[in-house]
């Protein structure tokens, strides 16, 4: 199966590879190749820095349009430093994975590969106490995308209800 | 909520400390600590099972009922 996949993945970049080149041939100013180019700078620069909860706020940022972003907020009564520890373990064992968990900020990043499920979302959490309770702030953003047509909203609602479904011991 | 949870009553009754109990019951720590606060959804009779097996007593040491 993982040999299929780098079979296809190597076919793929041929493809883009030939149809760029054909791009090329047929404009007639080689600027426009400048588009394709800086489009796919772009993907692969997000692609580079998504693994940090450093950039949290370029990816989560209203005036970046191009990403999709989610935004949701649940609560529990159970203390933050658990419920921190909680979603960890909920985490390692869902479709996302751990990337950083900053324990000092009470902050996580969670990432999904690019599949047919997933546009390949970067999920942050942050954790704030309201009086007895424990907010989580999710925040679920595309790596490179205008719209993700609702799959961002399934993949942490999944998560949410994985959450829920972990508070059974 | 009107059931209370005397898991730590328990833990400290066998002196046992949670880690050890998680490791004899094999439930995380996280969710034991969530167990002994009472904040759980549910507890299945499975780890209620392993639970009295390992403190040597009975559900209803653990678990009570208070008006």
């Amino acid at each position: 199966m993982k040999k299929l996949k780098k079979i296809a993945v190597i076919l793929l970049m041929t493809l883009i590879s030939g149809l760029g080149g054909y791009y090329y041939l047929i404009s007639e100013s080689p600027f426009t190749m400048a588009i394709p180019l800086l489009i796919g700078g772009f993907f692969i620069f997000n692609l580079i820095i998504r693994k940090s909860l450093a950039f949290k706020e370029y990816f989560t940022s209203e005036y970046n349009f191009f990403t999709a972003k989610a935004r949701m907020e649940q609560s529990y009564d159970i203390s933050k430093e658990l419920m921190f520890e909680k979603i960890k373990e909920v985490i390692d064992e869902s479709d996302f994975k751990l990337v950083e968990a900053d324990k000092d900020k009470f902050e996580i990043l969670a990432i999904s590969r690019i599949t047919f499920k997933s546009w390949g979302e970067n999920l942050y959490i942050s954790f704030e106490t309201r009086g007895n309770e424990t907010i989580m702030k999710f925040c679920s953003s595309t790596l490179f995308q205008v719209s993700s047509w609702g799959k961002n909203e399934k993949n942490y609602e999944a998560l949410l209800n994985e959450i829920e479904t972990s508070l059974t011991v | 909520m009107s059931i209370v949870v005397n898991l730590d009553v328990m833990l400290a009754k066998r002196k046992l400390k949670l880690k050890e109990l998680s490791e004899k019951v094999g439930v995380s720590t996280v969710n034991l600590s969530i167990l002994k606060q009472g904040k759980v959804k549910a507890i299945r009779f499975s780890t209620l099972d392993a639970i009295c097996l390992a403190l040597d007593c009975q559900p209803g040491d653990i678990l009570e009922y208070v008006e």
